[in-house]
């Protein structure tokens, strides 16, 4: 028996044993399209939520950046030296960054640039806006603690001592946590039904060919081999859903998002190119070897 | 060990490891659930020895064969196969000894989309990828087997007897020193069932070990060969 180098019959072998998952595969072309759309469906609904979530929760982080500018309203009769001294309490504070203080021209100055305040700012006679002391909280659950020192102290306006109350900024910590999970949720619970779809399809498959594959197993071919077709079809699909989720996201990118930017500005859900590469990618990674995994758990014939 | 007795020819001896082309069964108890189809038994086949299994239904034959090429694991014994220890294989490892024997099943085992050349090539592609110029030994076993000229033919234009016959020719495509049948001549009539005989004597006289399941009395009285016979009422509880 004649027998050829490693440098040979390696590319031969892999030629062999991709022939052999063509041959497997394209008697079973129409089903196989018919679950590649299947879990293209199931990863495109979850690619769409999770963009959305995505957007959201972006433009909440950054009201939440915004948010955590706390303000410590000034008495108009307060003392620099009061001042000062409630400065350094507020300093000293776990959870605030750093403090400084804004004067009453200040406030009319940036009141007139936004344009919720702008009309106000103008046609006021006398400037109604307070002197702050602005405090930048590492998270805005911190302004229960600076509320606490400002309401005591007597260079604090006693009527609005804060530009928001703890309660709203514990509610806003609570619910950006809430969006983060459910991303995570959602994309877990779209990989989980993707792959109950992919390994009914897998099954299916090595229910259909276990006569050729007991012969197969029986003749000395390695299990390896006997697997690849199966691995190949679920990372093909992987890839083919993963494609149709990208076509999707592409398209809730490019119209929707820039729809509901313009109808509702309010939502400010922003350019979401970034985010849909990044979901793209992690839909992509994540299905392939998902699927992957589960082809590899599907039992073949001793 | 077994590889390294090989390297080593003349040592087997010493080294107290089976030769190629050998078979050794000590103490083995194999079975299926709760039932040992037979416990204890001891079994040796020289290289190029040809050896009939006999029996009634239910006494064991098709499960030894099965131990011997790893489909069925043995409960306890050690098990030698061409110098393989068949008994630590795991259910992963098994084509590792399937590669090197040559195994024949009553019911044929061929793929029905494929054609009789190809039932032959597949195995010799995926299971023996350093084998120089697989389709030249593909159609060389055929030819042996009288098929040369039906190459092209898918299975089902086949008789039974010539299913039979691509059967072996798959088995003995890539030279394995043993052959184990498992009723070969079961599902042919008594003229083809001469032919497959005539071939495995002839596969018997250029050095090969025929291991060979069968309650054919025709076969046992015309082609006579050593006969060991496997009782059923070796069977017992686990």
């Amino acid at each position: 028996m004649r027998f050829v180098p490693a440098s040979t019959w390696a590319p031969r072998y892999v030629g062999s044993v991709v022939a052999y998952c063509w041959r497997c595969w394209r008697h079973r072309m129409m089903i196989w399209l018919a679950t590649a759309v299947a879990v293209g469906a199931v990863l495109s609904l979850a690619v769409a939520a999770e963009l959305f979530l995505v957007l959201a929760s972006r433009s909440l982080a950054y009201q939440a950046r915004t948010a955590s500018e706390f303000q410590v309203f000034l008495s108009d009769g307060a003392q620099a030296s009061q001042v000062s001294q409630l400065e350094s309490q507020i300093t000293d504070l776990p959870g605030v960054k750093s403090v400084s203080y804004r004067s009453k021209q200040q406030a009319l100055a940036i009141a007139r640039q936004d344009p919720t305040l702008a009309r106000m700012a103008q046609y006021t006679q006398n400037n109604p806006f307070p002197a702050s002391l602005v405090v930048q909280l590492a998270d805005p659950a911190a302004a229960s603690r600076v509320t606490a020192v400002a309401v005591k102290d007597p260079a604090t306006d006693p009527q609005i001592p804060t530009s928001y109350t703890p309660g709203q900024g514990d509610k806003l910590s609570g619910f950006l946590s809430l969006a983060r999970g459910l991303v995570v949720g959602i994309a877990v619970a779209a990989l989980g039904v993707a792959s109950l779809v992919a390994v009914v399809l897998l099954r299916s498959e090595i229910r259909a060919r276990r006569p050729e594959l007991r012969i197969l197993v029986l003749v000395g071919t390695p299990r390896l081999v006997i697997r690849l077709p199966v691995l190949a079809e679920a990372c093909s699909l992987a890839v083919a859903g993963s494609l149709l989720a990208t076509l999707t996201l592409s398209a809730m990118g490019t119209r929707v998002v820039p729809v509901i930017n313009s109808y509702l500005p309010f939502l400010q859900l922003g350019n979401p190119t970034n985010s849909m590469a990044l979901l793209s990618v992690l839909t992509l990674a994540s299905s392939v070897l998902t699927l992957g995994f589960c082809s590899l758990m599907v039992r073949l014939p001793r | 060990m077994p590889e390294l007795a090989r390297r080593f020819g003349g040592w087997y001896r010493k080294l107290g490891v089976p030769a190629p082309g050998s078979i050794q069964l000590r103490n083995v108890t194999a079975g299926y659930g709760g039932i040992n189809v037979f416990s204890d038994l001891a079994l040796d086949v020289r290289p190029g020895e040809f050896v009939y299994l006999v029996g009634p239904s239910g006494a064991g034959k098709s499960t030894l064969l099965k131990v011997l090429y790893g489909t069925v694991r043995p409960r306890r014994g050690s098990v030698f196969v061409d110098g393989v220890a068949v008994h630590r294989l795991h259910s992963w490892q098994t084509g590792k000894i399937r590669r090197r024997v040559g195994c024949i099943f009553q019911e044929f085992e061929l793929l029905a989309h494929l054609t009789a050349l190809e039932n032959v090539l597949l195995p010799l592609q995926l299971a023996h990828p350093r084998i120089h110029d697989p389709q030249a030994y593909a159609l060389d076993a055929l030819e042996l087997v009288g098929l040369k000229d039906k190459a092209n033919e898918y299975p089902q234009t086949l008789s039974g007897g010539q299913q039979q016959r691509v059967a072996i020719a798959r088995a003995i495509a890539h030279q394995p020193r043993i052959l184990l049948a498992d009723e070969p001549t079961g599902n042919v009539d008594s003229r083809t069932s001469s032919e497959i005989m005539e071939l495995f004597h002839q596969l018997n006289e250029l050095g090969g070990t025929v291991v060979m399941a069968t309650h054919d009395e025709y076969v046992l009285s015309r082609f006579p060969a050593r006969t060991i016979e496997l009782q059923p009422g070796l069977l017992e509880a686990a």
